[in-house]
């Protein structure tokens, strides 16, 4: 550690200082770890703790399991192949991220229930008689469905920058050496992809772990439910915290798995001979299979909830107030941007850090920022409110001399706001970031200093440029993930606050999906926007 | 690289500037600073989503002149907020769509008695806190909906006697994580003691016609579906199924009948909405100015017409569909008590399986 | 002497091994050296160590009387006034054949830049490439982008590690010869790494040979073949091994 520690000076002071305070908060959880457990935590284990720990870890190993499956795969024929509409299918394949996981929640389930499309047009247009229980999809498999669909991009995105930024010549290589195209993809591709698969899948799981509005809506108990049951219910902070930092525990042992898997190794490609792999041109039922299968999971997360949202927009349009839309967009989109550049420039700074030092301690630093990923926004909510009150409380002289009679400022303001983000969506930013790193390994690095260059100068001239796919993907993933967040938004707003989410959310909470439907449409159409102009953008810088 | 710097830089420019103009709903900070003796505003933290809120908030900022500014959220979360806030909270008033959560807030000691003698005129005694800390609003009913085809009104009584054997399988209600399922069976807890109210839930989980999901409304659609017969859900709920966009909602709407249970003996489980004073308010006046006027008649004319909830105010007629359903008579307990046995319900819905 | 090298010693971290273990040599000015050895020898650790990328355990650097590393100094890569041609290159490949090469020029004022883009270009027979990508060129034309790119800001002293191994048989020995021409004409200190003897009996003027972190021979090429033809002999003792180091 000592060795390079010595080199990075300034970087890690701030490096030190953003992991600091992004972790401060979650300290307050770790330490629920450690109170001794009172009556309601002994029934809480006696009676409800196993199957809520069942039904979470059901949910995390069943959606990672197929969300790598689809990520994998479309990336990989993305980056491989060519067949018709690739391009398109490329940036679309991202869309249904621009999708709350809760609001297709509530869409699928107003598409197959009783008066849903499905079962209504098979019920009078075909006469036929249904076993409604037969399109119950609130149930397990019918949130794994969900999380899958909304979810899968995750894994997409991050590995299929990462393979089309791999040498040719490793593909190229593994095939002549007389491996078919599926041994390529099952012994070169997912080894040497596994960093990416990982990066994503933990984003994933992260995201259902953290979760409260399928699984509500569903009915689902999961470790999440029992947080917000033992709190909201039991009037029970000290229980819930011990049951946030329990689910804690459990993010850590996955991030320690993490570690440990992508060990020693590094894939990174170090040299200048990084050609872009030329696209095998598919033909005949190969490249209409190919195109299908794109866009059969393209509909499922995409187009078939967005067709329900137009129809249910188009019932009841002119029924809900929208003339304070505009305002509502503006905010979304502001509080997205700024959240998502902040995380950027903090990941940047954490990443480079990370790479710089040695020594185990100091690798795992850095993933400790990770953790706020992990804990359900509303228990965020309420360590940042309580980091703020006592950071104003710290303040009031100086608010006093600034002739301000309140005691309460930052903590009313929008920056409480935006710190939650800020911790919260960390961790996506970070992978991003972190895998992009990874990928240019230090050689370049250590060219660039022994060329004169600082540390600073290295990281803008060299650095930078070369991981601005990685850049570019990590602020689309959190802008569009704040753009559809719910609670963190719904309690820590300032006044007269609202955003796309909190009014597709207000009026989902009280079962009036169709009239969410504007609010949701609006949040996409954003997100679709971003995922478009990035793309066409970094289409143009890579040619 | 250039032109990256310059995508940055021109999106943050295009943030600033949206920033910059964003002070048409600037928060109560600088107002309550300066203009703190005048007080012409009124913060409201309010756990209530529904649109006829915010138009009866303009009427109040027109009649008045005092704005009212918001923050919406969960209930708890934002109980939750205001705790954490301590006494330099900017909250005046705390508006809750559940009398359980206005006993927390104001067993959390975060209430303040206000009163005034047109609250005590508009609002009858049994909807208001016994130590004037919480005022409620609106009243919403938990009945039951049949089907009009395999059950008839003469088969249902009491909520106690769907746990017979001849309702097996044919029971449908969301999860025991709602609110209103708590404030319920708290309710039963008052009224028969925590061993009965534990047989009834053990018994109705036995006769449930499948493990509970989705909200209300999906109970009402369950019945529609054949899954069950009859359904616990709010009354409201059935309104807004009545009068929906979809028309296949009100197809199954108007297929289900509605039942007010338990007229013979204690009465239907009736729950508030409500809102009390924020303990450390520096607006008090005008939070009760907008309590009285949420009681007035003619805002709770509007709740009741839009929203389909009872109105507390006697002076005003419940909506011609309410009116169709009949008068009942409704559970005569204290409301706080909903708030007192809720964590007692919560330990009772985990022990008998209730997910 | 031009560049000191004294008692450097270096283990990884997570490591018990000592990857090198007291290598001392003292380099005169212009003279070119090979460091031989097989890979995993800790020959490689040597360049970075000097290269100031690694810190090490004990030992002293200096060139021209200027500490670069002891017990109390350690001065950062950027300030070493040390090039370094990367086995795989290492060329930025965001960057043209030009912006690789003036890379390190930044601080030169516009026009000297260019002149001196120019010398190092005609050094290295590459003029007419400069708005090239890396990836557009041929691997001996990469190594040649990546010689000029390190001597384009006037290093001490140059490094270059495995210089040929990404080279095919036919080009190395075209590039060796090209190679030693440029540092003779560039008149520049430099230490090479290779596994490969042909390279070092070729380019240097004295060769160094490590195995497993110990050093085993410093020497001209030619007493090299004495060695061997002394082991051919008779396979020399432990004892008798130490005797033929250098120094």
């Amino acid at each position: 550690m000592q060795r390079r520690l010595a080199n990075v000076n300034i970087w890690t002071v701030t490096a030190m200082a953003i992991i600091a305070a992004l972790f401060l908060p979650n300290m307050t959880i770790v330490t629920g770890l450690f109170t001794p457990s009172n009556e309601n935590w002994e029934h809480m284990k006696e009676f409800v703790l196993w199957s809520f720990i069942k039904n979470s870890l059901i949910l995390v190993v069943a959606t990672a399991g197929a969300t790598i499956f689809i990520g994998l795969s479309l990336a990989w024929l993305i980056a491989q192949y060519q067949f018709p509409f690739r391009r398109f299918f490329k940036w679309a394949l991202i869309l249904p991220l621009s999708i709350p996981p809760f609001i297709g929640a509530y869409t699928y389930h107003g598409i197959f229930n009783y008066t849903g499309v499905i079962q209504t047009t098979l019920r009078d247009r075909f006469g036929m008689e249904l076993n409604p229980s037969h399109f119950d999809i609130m149930n397990l498999p019918g949130a794994i469905f969900i999380y899958t669909v909304f979810l899968y991009p995750y894994v997409y995105t991050i590995t299929q920058v990462f393979l089309s930024q791999q040498s040719a010549s490793l593909i190229e290589s593994t095939r002549l050496l007389g491996k078919g195209p599926w041994r390529t993809f099952f012994q070169v591709v997912v080894p040497i992809s596994r960093i990416s698969i990982i990066a994503g899948a933990s984003l994933v799981i992260l995201e259902v772990l953290n979760d409260y509005g399928v699984v509500k809506y569903y009915g689902i108990q999961t470790f999440t439910t029992g947080i917000f049951q033992t709190w909201f219910g039991l009037g029970d902070i000290e229980t819930s915290i011990k049951l946030a930092a329990s689910l804690m525990g459990f993010v850590i042992v996955i991030l320690l798995i993490e570690k440990v898997l992508r060990g020693r190794r590094q894939y990174s490609y170090s040299s200048t001979k990084v050609r872009p792999l030329p696209l095998i041109q598919l033909t005949g039922w190969k490249a209409v299979a190919a195109a299908g299968y794109c866009l059969s999971i393209l509909a499922l997360g995409f187009f078939i909830p967005i067709a329900q949202l137009i129809e249910w927009t188009i019932l009841t349009f002119g029924t809900i107030p929208l003339d304070e839309f505009m305002s509502y967009m503006r905010n979304s989109i502001v509080v997205a941007g700024l959240s998502a550049t902040a995380i950027i420039v903090f990941a940047l700074i954490v990443g480079n850090f990370a790479r710089l030092v040695q020594g185990r301690f100091a690798k795992l630093l850095p993933k400790l920022t990770v953790l706020g990923y992990s804990i359900p926004g509303a228990v965020i909510a309420v360590a940042v409110v309580t980091a703020f009150v006592a950071l104003d409380e710290f303040l009031a002289p100086l608010y006093q001399l600034a002739g301000m009679n309140t005691t309460l400022v930052l903590s009313v303001s929008i920056i409480l706001l935006i710190t939650a983000y800020i911790i919260r969506f960390f961790a996506i930013g970070y992978s991003s970031i972190e895998t992009g790193y990874d990928k240019i390994g230090t050689d370049f690095q250590d060219a660039s200093r022994l060329l004169g260059a600082g540390l600073t100068r290295t990281f803008l001239k060299v650095d930078m440029p070369m991981m601005k796919g990685a850049i570019i993907s990590g602020f689309i993933l959190v802008f569009i993930d704040v753009l559809k967040e719910i609670p963190l938004t719904l309690i820590l707003r300032p006044f007269n606050f609202d955003t796309l989410s909190t009014k597709a959310f207000q009026y989902a909470s009280d079962e009036k999906i169709m009239e969410a439907s504007q609010a949701s449409l609006l949040i996409v159409g954003i997100s679709a926007l971003a995922i478009v102009i990035f793309y066409k953008f970094l289409e143009k810088e890579m040619d | 690289m250039n032109k990256l710097i310059y995508l940055v830089l021109a999106f943050l420019l295009l943030v600033l500037t949206a920033c910059g103009s964003n002070d048409t709903s600037a928060p109560a900070t600088e107002g309550a600073s300066e203009e703190a003796e005048e007080s012409t505003e009124v913060n409201l933290y309010t756990a209530r989503h529904y649109d006829v809120d915010d138009e009866l908030y303009k009427k109040f900022e027109e009649e008045t002149g005092i704005k009212v500014n918001l923050i919406k959220g969960e209930a708890d979360e934002l109980l939750e907020r205001i705790k954490r806030e301590g006494d330099g909270t900017e909250a005046d008033l705390f508006l809750t769509a559940d009398a359980g959560r206005l006993f927390r807030a104001k067993d959390d000691g975060l209430l303040q008695a206000v009163s005034s003698d047109l609250l005590n005129e508009q609002i009858p005694e049994n909807f208001r806190d016994t130590d004037q800390m919480w005022y409620g609003l609106t009243k919403r009913a938990r009945v039951l909906v049949y089907n009009k085809e395999t059950v008839t009104p003469e088969e249902l009584s009491t909520y106690e006697a769907l746990t017979e054997d001849e309702w097996n399988g044919r029971v449908l209600i969301r999860g025991s994580e709602n609110v209103y399922n708590q404030s319920l069976l708290a309710s039963f807890i008052e009224l028969n003691g925590e061993e009965e109210a534990k047989e009834w839930a053990a018994g109705l989980v036995n006769n449930f016609a499948r493990d509970p999901e989705g909200g209300d409304r999906d109970q009402a659609k369950a019945i529609a579906a054949g899954i069950g017969d009859v359904a616990i859900m709010n009354s409201y709920y059935f309104g807004q199924m009545l009068n929906s966009e979809d028309p296949a909602e009100v197809e199954v709407a108007e297929s289900l009948g509605l039942f007010f249970p338990n007229q013979e003996t204690d009465g239907t489980h009736v729950n508030v909405s409500g809102a009390g004073v924020v303990k450390s308010s520096q607006n008090k006046e005008n939070a009760i100015k907008l309590l009285e006027f949420l009681s007035a008649p003619e805002a709770q004319g509007t709740f009741a017409e839009a929203n389909y909830e009872y109105p507390v105010n006697e002076e005003v007629e419940p909506s011609e569909l309410l009116k169709s359903w009949g008068e009942f008579k409704e559970q005569d307990i204290s409301l706080s008590a909903l708030g007192e046995n809720n964590a007692k319900s919560i330990l009772i819905f985990n022990e008998v399986g209730w997910k | 002497m031009f560049v000191s090298i004294e008692n450097l010693s270096f283990s990884y971290a997570n490591t018990k091994a000592t990857a090198l273990d007291s290598f001392s040599l003292q380099i005169k000015k212009g003279e070119v050296i090979s460091i031989l050895g097989r890979s995993g020898s800790g020959k490689s650790t040597v360049l970075r160590l000097l290269a100031g990328l690694e810190k090490p355990s004990v030992g002293k650097v200096s060139i021209q009387d200027e500490v670069l590393v002891d017990d109390q100094t350690f001065v950062q890569p950027e300030k070493r006034g040390i090039g370094m041609v990367f086995q795989d290159y290492a060329l930025f490949p965001h960057l043209t054949v030009a912006d690789n090469i003036l890379f390190g020029l930044f601080r030169m004022k516009r026009s000297a830049k260019q002149t001196r883009l120019q010398e190092v270009l005609e050094l290295v027979e590459l003029q007419g490439y400069e708005k090239r990508y890396p990836h557009q060129l041929s691997g001996g034309q990469q190594q040649r982008v990546a010689i000029a790119r390190a001597l384009a800001p006037n290093p001490h002293l140059l490094l270059l590690d495995e210089p040929f191994s990404n080279l095919d048989a036919e080009l190395q020995e075209k590039i060796r010869k090209e190679l030693r021409d440029i540092l003779k004409k560039a008149n520049i200190t430099s230490i090479f790494v290779t596994h490969d003897e042909k390279d070092a009996h070729i380019l240097a003027d004295r060769i160094v040979k490590i195995k497993n972190g110990q050093t085993e021979f410093i020497g001209r090429p030619c007493d090299l073949i004495d060695v061997y033809r002394q082991e051919k002999q008779s396979l020399p003792a432990v004892s008798e091994e130490k005797e033929l180091i250098y120094t």
